[in-house]
């Protein structure tokens, strides 16, 4: 149950059952006094009567009338009014009673003088007519404001409850990787004390997360210098000893397989959603490729091959250094696995809603197989490193994959119409699906 | 050519050295920032290759206060630092060219090489590629020996190409070199030019990479 609607149920009902109470007591109270002031009246009108000392016969008055009066006078009824009967309506006592006569309940006040006694009566419904009366226009008013009253305890409470909800909508916004603290200016004396252990919680994380980059940025460097070391001075030795020892020539490809095996597992690394999601934003892919394709370009070159871009600027959603590491390695694939001389083709094209990043050469191609085999770390076409002459490690489809997924795309091998090898082709969901997502977080900048 | 290498791994350093001296490369070697700045404030090297992960003083660092002095001296960057803030931010505090570890000897050689032809203080000013040959100080162009005329642009797009030989220069690449900021260019000013060139170079000199850029083969 919420607290809001715990405590305006709570508030709304003490307050009913106050108004109730106090409602019953009042009527008790105006009861009292009404009674006091009739017994008044009567008393007055007992004064009244003897003092007009009324001729010895009946006396007519309405059957409404609210008075009613006997005079005796040793024993005899020497008068009365016509709402009495003929038997006295009280016992012959001083003071005041309540009697039923013709069918009604009356208050009787006996007096004696001289030797009449004078029987007064009023009825007892105006009284209770007059203290509902007197009840009903103090409590009406009160009822009638029950409702606005609940309004205004709702606003209360609501404003009260303010902080809480200010801090559900930042906890809401706030992301699996949005490490940082929760601002509050007016949080109270009670929130404040969850917001600095939350916000401590908070940095401590943080902390630890920026560690843990700090470690994979720190261990990436105590790799990829020793491995500078080895490669420069496998080279340097080359230089020396000439190009034909078989030793040398055997060390300098096991150098470049870990220097390829570690910048792709770093590259795995480095493309983890933890890191990236954040980092989503519109980018256009031509300079994305074309960067990719000159840096790949001397292997190309060497390789005697053709690369063509056919590019129609497309604008996905998502991050330029995981979508570089995609392009580079798909086309670095591309080049490996076609013979000398062969074909590459890059094309961006739009179909549909979708944006589609389309890699093709006129390689071998892969078989049905393999298709499913390939995303898998670590596996190679043709079996173990050792057997095929391509430097590798099985690691770059396995991380184009993950890219993939990671931008809520999807990734298909097949063979190229065109040039009769692999055809690979990355399709991003359409700028539109993402168009919601950036609107919200837009507007939660603002707010 | 007189490079300053500035860089503490020792094996490293001393790999690099014989390398680069293997290319006729003269190497000098200081392995912290402080020894940099000192050295560059005195000694007369052409280029410097810079660590950034360096024990006093960080390499971005020992590079502003470089740049602060108005010294020009290009400035090759080597790092295991591969992330694309990394090379921004190096490339806009002044480093001329960024290369992250571990890196091919000959792609070092070839970087250092472009900086080598830029600057024009190789053995000559002269850059022979197959039967092409370009005088950066005299501005000519010679095909078989014979001097060609090449519009001043023609010749700018040419130079850039035989500068930077091996590698793709984009059309937004040569673009930005042939014109200021705010100048009027027409969208195919580039492929005309390049078509102006070819007609008085060698058939397939200049390499077309069909939605990528130009490149002219080492």
């Amino acid at each position: 149950m919420s607290i809001r609607r715990y405590l305006m149920l709570i508030i709304i009902s003490i307050i009913t059952l106050i108004v109730f109470i106090a409602a019953i007591q009042g009527y008790k109270a105006s009861m009292l006094q009404a009674a006091d002031l009739f017994d008044v009246q009567l008393s007055s009108f007992a004064d009244t009567l003897i003092s007009l000392e009324p001729q010895k016969n009946n006396i007519k008055v309405s059957s409404n009338d609210t008075l009613a009066f006997q005079l005796w006078s040793n024993n005899r009824l020497i008068s009365k009014s016509s709402n009495t009967p003929q038997q006295a309506i009280s016992s012959f006592k001083h003071g005041f009673s309540e009697h039923n006569f013709m069918g009604k309940r009356w208050r009787v006040f006996s007096l004696k003088k001289h030797n009449t006694w004078i029987l007064v009566a009023q009825l007892l419904k105006p009284r209770f007519e007059l203290a509902e009366k007197v009840i009903l226009s103090a409590v009406t008013p009160i009822i009638l404001t029950i409702p606005l009253l609940s309004i205004i305890i709702s606003l209360i409470i609501s404003y009260g409850l303010k902080p809480l909800q200010q801090l559900k909508e930042q906890l809401t916004k706030k992301n699996i990787n949005d490490l940082s603290t929760i601002n509050m200016e007016h949080a109270g004396k009670e929130l404040q004390p969850i917001i600095d252990t939350l916000n401590r919680v908070l940095s401590q994380l943080d902390k630890a997360y920026e560690r843990e980059k700090r470690f994979a940025s720190d261990a990436a460097h105590e790799l990829r210098t020793p491995l500078s070391v080895l490669k420069i001075n496998a080279h340097n030795l080359q230089y020396e000893l000439g190009s034909d020892n078989e030793s040398l020539n055997n060390l300098m490809a096991s150098v470049e397989r870990m220097v390829h095996v570690v910048e792709q597992i770093l590259k795995l690394n480095q493309t983890n959603p933890e890191q990236f999601s954040q980092q989503m934003k519109k980018i256009v892919l031509t300079p994305i490729v074309q960067q990719v394709i000159a840096q790949l370009y001397t292997d190309i070159s060497a390789r005697k091959q053709i690369i063509e871009f056919v590019d129609n600027n497309i604008e996905i959603y998502g991050n330029d250094f995981c979508i570089a590491t995609l392009a580079q390695n798909l086309i670095a694939n591309a080049s490996k696995y076609t013979p000398l001389g062969g074909q590459i083709l890059v094309s961006t094209l739009q179909h549909g809603e979708n944006f589609i990043l389309q890699i093709e050469d006129s390689g071998p191609g892969i078989t049905e197989e393999e298709i499913n085999k390939v995303f898998d770390r670590f596996y190679r076409i043709g079996g173990d490193c050792n057997n095929s002459k391509v430097i590798g490690c099985g690691l770059g489809l396995a991380i184009v994959k993950h890219i993939v997924v990671l931008h809520q795309g999807s990734i298909k091998l097949s063979i190229s119409p065109q040039l009769q090898g692999l055809m690979v082709t990355v399709t991003f969901p359409s700028l539109l699906e993402h168009h919601h997502t950036v609107a919200k977080k837009t507007v939660e900048v603002h707010s | 050519m007189r490079i300053l290498l500035v860089e503490d791994d020792l094996p490293l350093a001393q790999g690099l050295q014989i390398s680069l001296r293997h290319q006729d490369f003269a190497v000098d070697h200081v392995s912290n920032g402080k020894d940099a700045l000192n050295t560059l404030a005195f000694a007369d090297h052409d280029m410097v290759i810079l660590d950034l992960g360096l024990p006093d003083i960080d390499g971005l660092s020992v590079l502003k206060e470089v740049r602060k002095n108005k010294s020009a001296i290009p400035i090759i960057i080597l790092t295991a630092r591969d992330s694309v803030e990394d090379k921004v931010q190096g490339l806009d505090i002044g480093a001329d060219d960024y290369l992250v570890k571990p890196f091919d000897i000959s792609e070092l050689t070839a970087r250092l090489r472009v900086i080598e032809r830029r600057l024009g203080t190789a053995n000559s000013s002269i850059i022979t590629i197959h039967n092409v040959v370009i005088d950066t100080l005299a501005h000519k162009v010679l095909v078989n020996e014979q001097v060609i005329n090449l519009a001043k642009k023609e010749y700018m797009v040419l130079k850039l190409l035989i500068e930077n030989a091996g590698r793709i220069q984009s059309r937004e690449q040569i673009e930005s070199h042939l014109y200021e900021w705010g100048e009027e260019v027409s969208s195919n000013a580039v492929e005309v030019h390049i078509s102006n060139i070819r007609k008085k170079l060698p058939e397939r000199f200049i390499k077309t990479i069909r939605g990528v850029g130009y490149t002219v083969e080492n």
